[in-house]
C-alpha cells in the first residue's frame, strides 16, 4: 500500500519506489541482553526473527540502497561478543543487497567502530529531492515537502471492552506544512508505544489526533485519524 | 493416620509430666489447665503430632510453649541441653514480639525467678527486621527456640551456618495456619517444612495452632504432609465451640427501604455510637480500607464529645508507627474504639475487647467467627458480636450467616496446589545448599501436601526451567539458576551469585505499588498508586482518620499537608471487598428456596414469617423485612432465584442500554468465572462486546443491542470451561498482573539484583515483555500455566463454576427467563454496586427506593400489606 505517492509500506519497512531505497529503523539489537543485565530472564529470540522478517522484504524487492535509520543497536552498557556479532550479522545482511546507510540515533552512541568496520557512512540526515529521512530524537530543520521520522516506536492499543490488543503502526500527518511519516520499530520485543494516551517523545510530534493511523499486520490497515479512533475505544 | 482426640487428658497425667518448677510457676498464674492445654501438652510430650484449633485467646500458643520449655528445663537440669535448636515456632506475623513476650519470654524469666537460677534456654528472634550482627550471633551459638516468619526460615535454611544447628529440629509449631495454608505463603512454608524434614535424621513433631477453620482434616494433612504416599499420622484438638456466644444481626432501622437516606445514616452512627457507650472497648470491621476511614470520621464529626483521642483507624496502609501505636493503645486500655478494615483479625493479643461490631457482611463464617472471637480475650467469657447490616441483600445474607455460625456450619478453606512458581523458588533453594538427586528431589516435594499430586511433567518442566533449557545453548549460563546433569541425575545450585540473588528475592508476597504520603520528611501514611494518579493539586483526602491536602508527588511519595478546615473529597480506594464464600452462598440459596416453596404452595404471610422466625435466629422486624424483599421478588416475576435455579433476567427499560441479569447466587469467584466465559462466548459467537458488573449474587452483562444469553449459556459445557477462560482471559489486565507475581516468584524477574531494586511499574512493564517472549516459546510455558491456575483456583473459583454447569447440564439447576423493564428486586444492588461505595449510603438507597417504587407500583401493595 502507498502511504504517499511513490512510498510503499511493505511490511515495517518503507519503499522509496522511484530510488529504490528501502527504510527500516529501530532494530534495537541486544535489547534481551540489556533487560538480562537488570535481572530480567527475557530469552533471546529478537535476532533472529528480525533477520527473517528482513530477509522476507529484501528477497521481494529491486533495491538500490537501504537506509537504517536510528538505533541499529540497543545500547546498554558493556557490549557482550555475541551482540557484537549479531549487529554485524544483520548489518551484513542487508550489505549482500545493496549499499547501506545508518542514520544517527539516540542510542548509536558507539555505532562508529561497527560502520568503520564495514566502511558504512553515518549520517544525521539523508535527503531525497522531495524526501529527508532523519531518526526524529531532535529537531531540524527540513527543506524537502516530506520527512519520515523513527524513534517514536508507535503502536496502537485497539480494544473492545475485554481484550486489548496493540498493533505496530506508521503514522501519517502534518509538521508544519511538510507531511511526515512515523515509521515503526523493526523490533519484536514490544510493539512499541501506544500512541492513544502514552506520552510522545519526538519533538516532531504534538497534537497528533489529525495523523491517520495504519495499522500492520498481515498485511496493511488504513484505520483513519487518530481522533476517531480514541472516540470507539473510549 | 487422622484422628481426633476424643477427650482431654487428666490434670494428674499433666500434672505428672511437668517438671516441678514448671508446674508450680504454671500454678501460680493459672489456676486450672486450659481445655487446649489437657487435650495438647501431653500429645506433644509425646511427640505426637497435634493441630490444635481453638478459638483466639484460648491459650494455644501456651499450650505448644508450655510442653517445649518443660521438656528443655529437664534437659537443662539434666546438663543434657546442647548447642543446637530444639524448636522452630513459625508465624505468618511480622511484628511477633508482643506474642512471644508474653507466651514464651515472660513464662521462662518467671520460671527462672521461681526456681531462683538460670537455665540457659536461648530465645532467639530471626524476622525480615534482624540486623545483621543478630544474624550473625545466632549464627554461631544456636538458639534452642527459634521465633521466625516462612519467609525467613526459608533463608536459614539456606544458610550454611544455620543448617547445622538446625539438624536436630524436634518441634515445629506453625501458629495461625489458618492463615497460611490458603495463600502460596502457606504452599511455601510446607515445603520449608518437607526441607527442614529432610535435614533432620528424627520425624519432626509437628503443632498446628489455629483459629476456628474448616475442614480440620485437610489443615491437619498440610500440617503434617506425606511420606511414602501415605498422610503423616495427626491428632486433632476441635476445641472451636468453647467460647459462649451472644450474636446478633441488627437493622439501625425496623425498615430498612421506606426511610429516608439521611436518617438511615444517622440513625446507624446513633446505633453505633450507643453500642459503644455501652461497652468498654469496641472493635469495628469494615472490610475496607475506605469505610474504615469514613466510619472514623463520621463518628468524631457526629459526636465530637464522644471520640477525641479515644478514638483510632487501624488499617493495611497506615504506617507501622501508626499501627503499632493503636494496637499498643488498646493493650493500656486506652481507646474505647477501633476501627478497622480486616487488619485486626489475626493473632496479636490486643487486650480486653468486649464487642465485636461487623459493618456489613464478613462473607464467610470462618472469618466472622474469627472477628467475633477478639471479644472477650480469656476462654471462658462470652464473644459478644453485633453485624450491622444496612440493605436487604446484606441482611438475607448475614442472617443466613449466622445461622450458620450458631449451628457450626464453617465455610471450607482453598488450599492452592502444585503452585510451579513457589516449587520453583523452592527448588533453587534446595540446589543452593546441597547437591540432590532429581528423584529424591521429586520425593521430597511431594511430601507437601500442596503436591502431593504433582505430575511428574510440571515437576520435569519447572526443572527444565530453572535449568535454563528455555533459551540457546550458547546464552544458557545467563538463564540456568541450577544445573541438571541428566547422566547421572544430580542437580546442583550454578553461579556465584545465587545465594544472594535467593536471600533478597525470597517469598511469596507480591510487591505492591504504594506511595508514601509524607508531610515534609515524617511518613503518614500510604495510598495506592493509581489513587495517586486521580489526585489533583489541593485535593483534600483522609487517612488515618485525619484530612491532608494534597500537594505534589515525585517518584513514590506524595507531599501533603494536614488541614482541619477543609471539607475532605472521601478517597474510592480500590475494590478490596471480600468474596462470599461458596459454601456460604449456597446456604442462602437453600434459605431462598425454602421461602419461594412456602410461596408456590401459598403460605400466607404469618406462616412465612414463623418459618423465617423458626429457621434463622432473628426478631420479628428483621424478619418481617426478609419477607417484604422476598414477597415482592416473588410477586413480580413469580421467580424467586435459589441454589437450584439461576434466573435469568432480560431488564430493557427502553434507554440505550440492555442489561441480562443472571440471578446465580454462587459467590464472586464463581461468577467471575461464568460472567467471563459467557461474555467470551457473546463476543465470539454474536459478535458482540458486552458490559460485565459481578457481585456475589449473580452478575449482568450489557450491550446496545439484544444478547442470546441462554443460548450463549448453552454453548459452554463444564468440561470446555478450562478452555474458554483460558481464550477469555488472554490478554487482560488481571493475566498481566498475576504474571508479574509469578514470575518475580520464580525469580524470573529479579526485584532486587546486584544491590538495585525494582520498582513494581518497572516489575510490570518487565513482565508484559517476558510474557510475550515466553509465549513464543510456548503458550503453555510453565510459568504462564501457573499464572492461569493461580487465575482460575486462587482468585477465582473455576472448579465450582465448573460444577454449577455441570448441575445446569444434569438438570439439577434450573434456568428460568424473565423480562422486566424494571430490574426485579433482587436485581438492585446488582446494577448499582458498581458504581457506589459500600456506605456512602445516601445515593445508593434513594436508586434502591426509586426502583421499589416502581416495582411496587406494578405489583400493587395490596398483596404485602
Amino acid at each position: 500500500m502507498e502511504i504517499l505517492k511513490d512510498i510503499e509500506i511493505v511490511d515495517l519497512a518503507l519503499y522509496l519506489k522511484e530510488e529504490k531505497i528501502l527504510i527500516i529503523a529501530d532494530l534495537h539489537i541486544g535489547q534481551e541482553e540489556a533487560m538480562n543485565k537488570e535481572g530480567i530472564l527475557i530469552p533471546r529470540f529478537q535476532f533472529k526473527e528480525i533477520e527473517s522478517r528482513l530477509k522476507k522484504i529484501l528477497d521481494k524487492l529491486e533495491i538500490n540502497k537501504i537506509i537504517i535509520n536510528g538505533d541499529l543497536k540497543h545500547e546498554f552498557g558493556i557490549i557482550s561478543e555475541q551482540e557484537w556479532r549479531n549487529t554485524l550479522k544483520i548489518l551484513d545482511l542487508c550489505l549482500s543487497y545493496a549499499p547501506v546507510i545508518l542514520i544517527k540515533g539516540n542510542h548509536d552512541k558507539i555505532i562508529g567502530p561497527i560502520a568503520d568496520k564495514r566502511n558504512v557512512q553515518i549520517l544525521e540526515s539523508y535527503e531525497t529531492k522531495e524526501i529527508t529521512i532523519l531518526h526524529g530524537d531532535k529537531l531540524k530543520e527540513i527543506k524537502t515537502k516530506t520527512l519520515i521520522i523513527g524513534h517514536e516506536h508507535p503502536a496502537i492499543i485497539i480494544s473492545d471492552r475485554i481484550r486489548k490488543e496493540k498493533y505496530k503502526c506508521f503514522l501519517k500527518g502534518k509538521w508544519k506544512n511538510k507531511t511526515l511519516i512515523v515509521m515503526p520499530s523493526f523490533n519484536f520485543i514490544t510493539e512499541g508505544t501506544d500512541i492513544t494516551n502514552q506520552k510522545l517523545l519526538s519533538p516532531f510530534l504534538k497534537n497528533i489526533s489529525n495523523f491517520e493511523v495504519y495499522v500492520i499486520e498481515d498485511k496493511v490497515y488504513n484505520f483513519g485519524k487518530l481522533k476517531n479512533l480514541r472516540q470507539s475505544n473510549a | 493416620m487422622i484422628t481426633y482426640l476424643e477427650k482431654p487428658h487428666k490434670k494428674e497425667e499433666l500434672e505428672k509430666i511437668l517438671n516441678p518448677i514448671v508446674k508450680e510457676w504454671f500454678f501460680s498464674k493459672f489456676k486450672e489447665f486450659s481445655l487446649p492445654q489437657l487435650y495438647g501438652v501431653l500429645e506433644i510430650h509425646n511427640e505426637n503430632n497435634i493441630l490444635i484449633s481453638a478459638e483466639t485467646g484460648s491459650t494455644k500458643t501456651l499450650t505448644a510453649f508450655l510442653s517445649i520449655l518443660n521438656e528443655l528445663i529437664n534437659l537443662s537440669e539434666n546438663n543434657m541441653l546442647e548447642d543446637k535448636t530444639y524448636a522452630v515456632y513459625i508465624s505468618p506475623l511480622k511484628a511477633l514480639s508482643n506474642d512471644i513476650f508474653f507466651n514464651l519470654i515472660k513464662p521462662l524469666e518467671e520460671i527462672e525467678k521461681l526456681a531462683e537460677k538460670k537455665f540457659g534456654i536461648r530465645i532467639a528472634v530471626r524476622t525480615g527486621d534482624t540486623t545483621a550482627s543478630e544474624k550473625q550471633k545466632m549464627s554461631t551459638k544456636a538458639p534452642h527456640i527459634l521465633i521466625t516468619t516462612p519467609e525467613s526460615l526459608a533463608i536459614v535454611l539456606t544458610s550454611t551456618k544455620f543448617i547445622e544447628h538446625l539438624k536436630s529440629t524436634r518441634y515445629v509449631i506453625i501458629d495461625e495456619i489458618h492463615a497460611l495454608a490458603d495463600s502460596k505463603r502457606g504452599t511455601h512454608l510446607s515445603l520449608s517444612i518437607e526441607r527442614l524434614q529432610a535435614l533432620t535424621q528424627e520425624p519432626l513433631t509437628r503443632i498446628g495452632l489455629s483459629a476456628t477453620i474448616s475442614p480440620l482434616e485437610e489443615v491437619a494433612q498440610f500440617l503434617v504432609g506425606l511420606e511414602n504416599g501415605k498422610t503423616r499420622s495427626c491428632k486433632i484438638v476441635d476445641v472451636r465451640f468453647i467460647k459462649k456466644m451472644d450474636l446478633k444481626v441488627i437493622s439501625p432501622v425496623p425498615d430498612i427501604i421506606n426511610i429516608e437516606p439521611e436518617k438511615l445514616h444517622t440513625e446507624m452512627y446513633n446505633l453505633l455510637d450507643s453500642l459503644i457507650q455501652e461497652h468498654k472497648t469496641t472493635l469495628i470491621f469494615t472490610n475496607t480500607r475506605s469505610a474504615t476511614e469514613r466510619v472514623v470520621y463520621h463518628l468524631k464529626e457526629k459526636f465530637p464529645q464522644n471520640y477525641t483521642e479515644n478514638i483510632g483507624a487501624h488499617h493495611g496502609s497506615l504506617s507501622k508507627e501508626h499501627r503499632f501505636n493503636i494496637e499498643q493503645k488498646l493493650r493500656e486500655g486506652k481507646l474505647k474504639v477501633v476501627v478497622c478494615s480486616t487488619s485486626l483479625e489475626l493473632g496479636l493479643d490486643i487486650g480486653y475487647i468486649d464487642l465485636v461490631i461487623l459493618l456489613g457482611s464478613p462473607k464467610s463464617v470462618a472469618r466472622s467467627l474469627q472477628r467475633i472471637g477478639r471479644s472477650g480475650h480469656k476462654l471462658h467469657e462470652t464473644s459478644k458480636g453485633r453485624i450491622i447490616v444496612l440493605d436487604r441483600d446484606d441482611l438475607v445474607e448475614c442472617s443466613v450467616l449466622l445461622k450458620s455460625a450458631l449451628e457450626k456450619k464453617i465455610d471450607k478453606i482453598h488450599i492452592p496446589k502444585n503452585c510451579l512458581d513457589v516449587l520453583a523458588q523452592q527448588i533453587y533453594g534446595i540446589a543452593i545448599s546441597n547437591q540432590i538427586s532429581y528423584k529424591e528431589l521429586y520425593n521430597l516435594v511431594k511430601q507437601a501436601y500442596p503436591y502431593k499430586d504433582l505430575s511428574m511433567t510440571d515437576f520435569r518442566e519447572i526443572i527444565e526451567y530453572l535449568s535454563g533449557e528455555y533459551s540457546s545453548l550458547e546464552d544458557r549460563h545467563i538463564y540456568a539458576k541450577i544445573w541438571y546433569d541428566k547422566e547421572t541425575g544430580m542437580i546442583g545450585k550454578k553461579g556465584k551469585l545465587a545465594r544472594m540473588i535467593y536471600m533478597t528475592n525470597i517469598g511469596t508476597i507480591p510487591d505492591e505499588s504504594f506511595i508514601s504520603v509524607k508531610i515534609g520528611e515524617q511518613t503518614v501514611g500510604h495510598i495506592d498508586e493509581l489513587f495517586l494518579e486521580k489526585l489533583k493539586r489541593g485535593d483534600v483526602f483522609i487517612l488515618g482518620g485525619n484530612r491532608y491536602i494534597f500537594l505534589f508527588s515525585r517518584g513514590m511519595t506524595a507531599q501533603v499537608q494536614a488541614t482541619v478546615s477543609k471539607l475532605p473529597t472521601i478517597p474510592s480506594w480500590f475494590s478490596e471487598m471480600l468474596p462470599l464464600s461458596f459454601d456460604l452462598a449456597m446456604e442462602i440459596g437453600k434459605f431462598r428456596r425454602l421461602v419461594e416453596e412456602k410461596m408456590l404452595a401459598k403460605r400466607n404471610k404469618e406462616e412465612i414469617i414463623k418459618f423465617i422466625l423458626d429457621y434463622l435466629y432473628l426478631d420479628e422486624n428483621a424478619a418481617n423485612s426478609i419477607y417484604q424483599y422476598f414477597i415482592e421478588q416473588f410477586l413480580y416475576k413469580k421467580e424467586i432465584p435459589n441454589d437450584k435455579k439461576i434466573v435469568i433476567e432480560y431488564c430493557y427499560a427502553g434507554d440505550k442500554k440492555k442489561y441480562v441479569i443472571f440471578h446465580s447466587l454462587y459467590g464472586r469467584r464463581v461468577n467471575d468465572v461464568l460472567s467471563r466465559a459467557l461474555a467470551y462466548a457473546i463476543s465470539r459467537f454474536q459478535h458482540k462486546d458486552v458490559e460485565i458488573g459481578i457481585n456475589d449474587n449473580g452478575f449482568y452483562l450489557s450491550s446496545e443491542t439484544n444478547i442470546q444469553a441462554t443460548q450463549a449459556l448453552s454453548k459452554i459445557k463444564s468440561n470446555e470451561l478450562q478452555k474458554i477462560m483460558e481464550l477469555a482471559i488472554d490478554k487482560t489486565q488481571v493475566l498481566s498482573r498475576r504474571f508479574r507475581h509469578v514470575a518475580t516468584r520464580s525469580l524470573m524477574i529479579l526485584r532486587e539484583y546486584k544491590g538495585y531494586k525494582k520498582r513494581v511499574g518497572r516489575q510490570q512493564v518487565s513482565s508484559m515483555i517476558l510474557m510475550n517472549a515466553l509465549k513464543r516459546i510456548s503458550p503453555n510455558f510453565s510459568l504462564i500455566k501457573e499464572t492461569k491456575r493461580e487465575v482460575f483456583e486462587d482468585l477465582m473459583d473455576i472448579n465450582n463454576a465448573e460444577l454449577v454447569l455441570k448441575n445446569i447440564e444434569e438438570g439439577k439447576i434450573k434456568i428460568k427467563e424473565i423480562n422486566t423493564t424494571i430490574p426485579s428486586p433482587f436485581a438492585f444492588n446488582l446494577i448499582i454496586q458498581a458504581h457506589t461505595d459500600i456506605y456512602k449510603i445516601e445515593d445508593k438507597l434513594e436508586f434502591v427506593q426509586r426502583m421499589h417504587n416502581l416495582v411496587m407500583a406494578k405489583i400493587g401493595k395490596e398483596h404485602i400489606i
